[in-house]
């Protein structure tokens, strides 16, 4: 199993001109870009727009992107040099971005008072993480170890087979039916009369 | 939703999945949203069970991101090719190459657009007409004739009439030379009546006769009066 095959894959289609590609790297990586960006600036919703404008970076970087290195560590690089720059012009001027934001329907000032640190922001992120947790809990054992030894420990199928001494084919297996499990849990709260049926996309 | 395919995202949004299993799965994936639905909820179950601040279901970020990407132009495999294909030291030189050809082809163009080179005042009559071009700079007769004549200026020396030896008759030249020897030297006038003298009768008896011999000393001679 070659290591960042997948997010290869994605970037090879991403350059053969296949955006779709890309939102499913963005996906994959946004939480993740913002809790790094997160270590540089305290605001949130500095952070998501200087996540946004490294994912924008990175696309128009991406003719340059050989795969020598993994596509996270790229985008990662790419990240901290964004919020370092970020930082320094916040400092000369601050409310200086470079991303255009004006073609952004949804990006106003109410949509900043929805930002994850506001009261609703911390509501939902906290809405979601009950509901995940709730239903890890509700899992069988040997479910609730795979999916947590790969998200939190982020143990390879290799290692969490050698831990739970079973085979790599029941890892993947266990850790697909808990990522179901809670899938389905989310979709039922959130579709099922909370009013937050857009937060499923 | 197939099972087995769900299995796959999931394996793949893991890096755990086999890279021929990738591409397929790529594919589908960047088409699909459904199945694209599905695998930013796995990253948004990952961030929760790390309890990462900020975790949103449809997160802004990607949301935004894709508004701009829709504007922005599709990366193509024609140009993506050729920067791989083109080794960067290369862009350089091309570059140079480029200016170089701009800068030849602009002298060349200048060249063609300069005047004519100064030698033409020491053209094959430069023997009588030196001494005119030098009276027409100083604003002399020579240049009342002409602009009787209704021909225009000129810094160069113009053209004889082929088949004449001379611009202007030898006799009225040296009336003319007579005229202005205050200006000129003894010898040199002297030298120069008894070349007129010389020169007038083969050019009155053969007025077809070409241009007359050159001679370089006298050229000069004339030149430096």
């Amino acid at each position: 199993m070659s290591a960042d095959a997948s997010d290869l894959s994605l970037v090879r289609r991403v350059q053969r001109g296949d955006k779709g590609a890309f939102d499913a790297l963005v996906l994959k990586y946004q939480h993740k870009l913002v809790k790094l960006v997160m270590r540089y600036v305290r605001n949130p919703a500095e952070a998501e727009d200087i996540a946004q404008e490294a994912f924008i970076k990175a696309y128009r970087a991406l003719p340059q992107f050989r795969g020598d290195s993994a596509f996270y560590t790229w985008l990662y690089r790419i990240a901290i040099n964004t919020a370092k720059n970020a930082v320094v012009s916040r400092d000369r001027s601050p409310i200086e971005y470079s991303v255009d934001r004006s073609s952004d329907e949804s990006y106003d000032m109410q949509g900043r008072m929805k930002d994850a640190e506001t009261p609703e922001g911390l509501v939902l992120t906290d809405e979601i993480r009950s509901i995940v947790n709730a239903a890890i809990d509700a899992l069988p054992e040997d479910l609730r170890t795979a999916i947590v030894l790969r998200e939190l420990e982020g143990l390879s199928y290799e290692e969490i087979a050698a831990a739970m001494d079973c085979p790599v084919g029941t890892v993947r297996s266990r850790i697909f039916r808990a990522r179901e499990a809670i899938d389905r849990r989310l979709r039922e709260v959130f579709e099922g009369g909370l009013g937050r049926a857009e937060e499923l996309g | 939703m197939n099972e087995e395919l769900d299995s796959q995202l999931s394996a793949m949004f893991d890096d755990e999945l086999a890279p021929a299993e990738c591409e397929l799965l790529a594919r589908r994936l960047s088409r699909d949203e459904q199945l694209k639905a599905r695998w930013g909820r796995y990253a948004v179950i990952g961030a929760a069970i790390r309890a990462e601040r900020g975790v949103r279901l449809n997160a802004r970020v990607a949301r935004r991101v894709k508004l701009i990407m829709s504007s922005e132009p599709a990366l193509g495999a024609p140009q993506v090719a050729r920067r791989a294909a083109m080794p960067r030291w290369w862009r350089p030189l091309a570059a140079a190459a480029v200016a170089a050809s701009v800068a030849t082809v602009s002298i060349l163009w200048l060249r063609t657009q300069a005047p004519a080179p100064l030698t033409a005042l020491t053209a094959p009559r430069a023997p009588l007409t030196g001494a005119v071009a030098a009276n027409d700079a100083a604003g002399g007769p020579a240049r009342a004739v002409r602009a009787a004549s209704g021909k225009t200026d000129s810094y160069t020396v113009p053209p004889a009439p082929r088949g004449s030896g001379a611009v202007v008759p030898a006799a009225e030249l040296a009336s003319y030379v007579v005229a202005h020897s205050m200006f000129s030297q003894p010898v040199a006038r002297g030298n120069l009546l008894s070349s007129f003298m010389a020169n007038e009768a083969p050019a009155m008896a053969s007025p077809a006769v070409a241009e007359p011999p050159q001679d370089p000393s006298r050229d000069a001679q004339i030149q430096t009066q």
